[in-house]
């Protein structure tokens, strides 16, 4: 027996969820997709493919006070008391919301980030096989139009499947589904350790290839912001108009633009875009698979989807990969 | 859960100017000292802080003072952006947003019972001045014991009151690139020095910190010494926001200089430095 819930009754279920978590889904809206609060499920972006901005948001804000000082004692802003519970997500987002964890919360918490995401519910809804999915609590498959198998994946996610909308039925045969989303970024997403040797041996090579994406990079920094779980950030002070209140805030920063690394007194050791790009890279690909053997990258797509200047990564990564490859011989 | 964002309030208890451009800071924790870690030191010599000051921001510094004083610490300050020239203004009691001590600092355990050549340049002392505080303070733990330290001209020596009583511990070889009429020692970071060093190399270790000094130390001075490149020790500066591996603005290859450096053997570091 299988545990299903037809289309129709998750707006019930996500009703009922609406007492205990404030609940945000991917929402259509004039023909973009984005995360927002659900209010209305007509709008529910049903197997998107992709937003514009990451669901890494909701955990990790564009900006956020970290404390506030007025001449006696630090304060901690307090958040919501009600926890988050994001519907809808796919298996990419996902994934990049796992890695999110690692990079966030061990060895040592990030705070603001852990405070929002402990006790956070994380519901994917997809068109595809799950069974590859490592992340997330609750994982509802499409099965046809009106039903989609319930995959729990913990604690919280068997709590959500008690609920009465769940019912058991026979099991499906899974063959009779579209066929998989995938593409060539993710083949090579597979063997991370052929991509960090790639990159590792494209830059001590001086290959001409960065040459190339150091002219076509505007340094706009929009595929870090854009990107699912890019994480970096900067922390700054600012004052209330009369001087008495000092709040010290972080903002989403981007290694690709200037100044990322310059140092006080003006030495930049990154100082051309070619530089700053390859740095986008090496943390994805090198040090991020040193660190955690991974690649940081889940192919969602959205870099080259709102890059200005057309930078396709899943085309640039092959050509690294394959040249590589060629090299090798 | 600990946040590791939160800084702790000190009070700036002395200001020394000591150049044009460079003042020591010495702080306090309010109402309390310094924690001292398990080897009963309240950092590792080479570890830094974050110095904040409300409405300009938080920079690293390293610390200057001896790791065995738990009432306050010292940081030497050079006048070069906007938190360090705010810091330049702040007068005797006013108040430092702190955190840290931060990074790996020197292994000084491995350091015991050999000989230690330091070098230094300019306001690249702090590090090293917290691990002459150090060796001075166990000193028959350690063996013979050199400090080169060179700066631009004879006014840009810093701490020379400090130079001053470490040479009753330690040997402490000064040198300027441009001398004046005063000035008695040596003229640059020059192979002449190597008669007045006198170490076992098989059973010694050097530290470097400074700008633009570390090849001619390294040619000139250490590499004839003999010491291994694996066992001299690089202190490196970079840009740092968190403090605690997350930002991605200190990392240098695949190393995050705020957790993994800002000590570094100088051999993990030959090919990869920025």
């Amino acid at each position: 027996m299988e545990t299903v819930i037809e289309r129709n009754s998750i707006p019930c279920l996500l009703h009922a969820l609406a007492g205990k978590y404030r609940i945000v889904a991917p929402l259509d809206k004039n023909g973009e997709v984005v995360f927002a609060d659900l209010k209305d499920y007509e709008n529910l972006a049903w197997g998107y493919r992709v937003t514009i901005t990451p669901p890494k948001q909701y955990f990790f804000p564009p900006e956020e006070i970290l404390f506030t000082y007025a001449g006696k004692q630090i304060k901690t802003p307090s958040i919501p008391r009600k926890k988050l519970l994001i519907f809808g997500l796919s298996l990419r987002d996902l994934e990049a919301i796992t890695q999110l964890d690692e990079i966030m919360l061990k060895p040592r918490p990030d705070y603001y980030y852990a405070r929002r995401r402990t006790g956070s519910v994380l519901v994917g809804v997809t068109d595809e096989t799950a069974h590859k999915s490592s992340s997330g609590d609750l994982i509802l498959e499409k099965i046809d139009a009106d039903l989609y198998r319930a995959i729990p994946l913990t604690e919280a996610g068997k709590r959500i499947v008690a609920h009465n909308v769940f019912k058991k039925q026979g099991v499906f045969s899974r063959k009779a589904k579209g066929k998989q989303a995938t593409n060539n970024l993710m083949q090579l997403l597979l063997d991370p350790e052929t991509i960090a040797n790639a990159v590792t041996w494209s830059w001590t090579e001086a290959h001409p290839f960065w040459d190339e994406l150091g002219k076509r990079c505007l340094g706009c920094g929009i595929c870090t912001y854009v990107c699912p779980i890019c994480h970096c950030f900067t922390m700054e002070n600012s004052i209330s108009l009369d001087g008495f209140l000092c709040s010290r805030r972080r903002q989403w920063d981007a290694c690709t633009l200037p100044g990322f690394v310059r140092t006080a007194g003006g030495y930049d050791h990154h100082p051309s875009q070619k530089m700053r790009y390859h740095n986008w890279y090496y943390h994805k690909f090198v040090r991020a698979y040193r660190e955690y053997g991974k690649s940081q990258c889940v192919a969602c797509g959205r870099c080259q989807t709102y890059c200005p200047a057309g930078i396709d990564m899943e085309k640039e990564l092959t050509m690294i990969v394959r040249a590589y490859g060629e090299a090798q011989r | 859960m600990n946040n590791l964002y939160l800084p702790v309030m000190a009070k700036i208890t002395r200001i020394e100017e000591l150049s044009a451009h460079v003042k020591l800071f010495r702080f306090q924790r309010i109402g309390t000292s310094f924690p001292k870690n398990s080897d009963g030191l309240t950092f590792t010599p080479g570890q830094f802080v974050m110095a904040g000051i409300w409405g300009y921001g938080e920079a690293p510094f390293a610390i200057l003072s001896s790791p065995a004083e738990d009432r306050f610490m010292e940081i030497l300050v050079r006048k070069v952006g906007t938190v360090t020239n705010a810091l330049h203004r702040l007068n005797v009691g006013k108040e430092l947003a702190i955190r840290g001590p931060y990074g790996n600092g020197f292994p000084v355990s491995f350091f015991a019972d050999k000989d230690v050549v330091m070098v230094a340049g300019g306001s690249g002392i702090p590090p090293i001045a917290a691990l002459v505080e150090h060796i001075i303070h166990s000193r028959n733990r350690f063996g013979r014991v050199y400090l080169l330290y060179g700066a631009a001209t004879p006014q840009d020596i810093l701490i020379k009151d400090r130079l001053d009583a470490w040479g009753g511990h330690i040997h402490v070889l000064l040198n300027v690139d441009h001398r004046d009429p005063e000035w008695n020692g040596h003229v640059g970071l020059v192979t002449a020095m190597l008669k007045d060093i006198e170490i076992n190399p098989l059973n010694a270790v050097a530290v470097m910190c400074g700008p633009g000094l570390m090849m001619t130390a390294l040619e000139k001075i250490l590499r004839p010494l003999g010491i291994a490149d694996r066992r001299i020790y690089v202190s490196l500066e970079q840009k740092m926001q968190c403090g605690i591996g997350k930002c991605q603005h200190c990392t240098t290859g695949d190393s995050y200089v705020c957790l993994d450096g800002p000590v570094y053997n100088f051999d993990q570091i030959d090919k990869s430095w920025d």
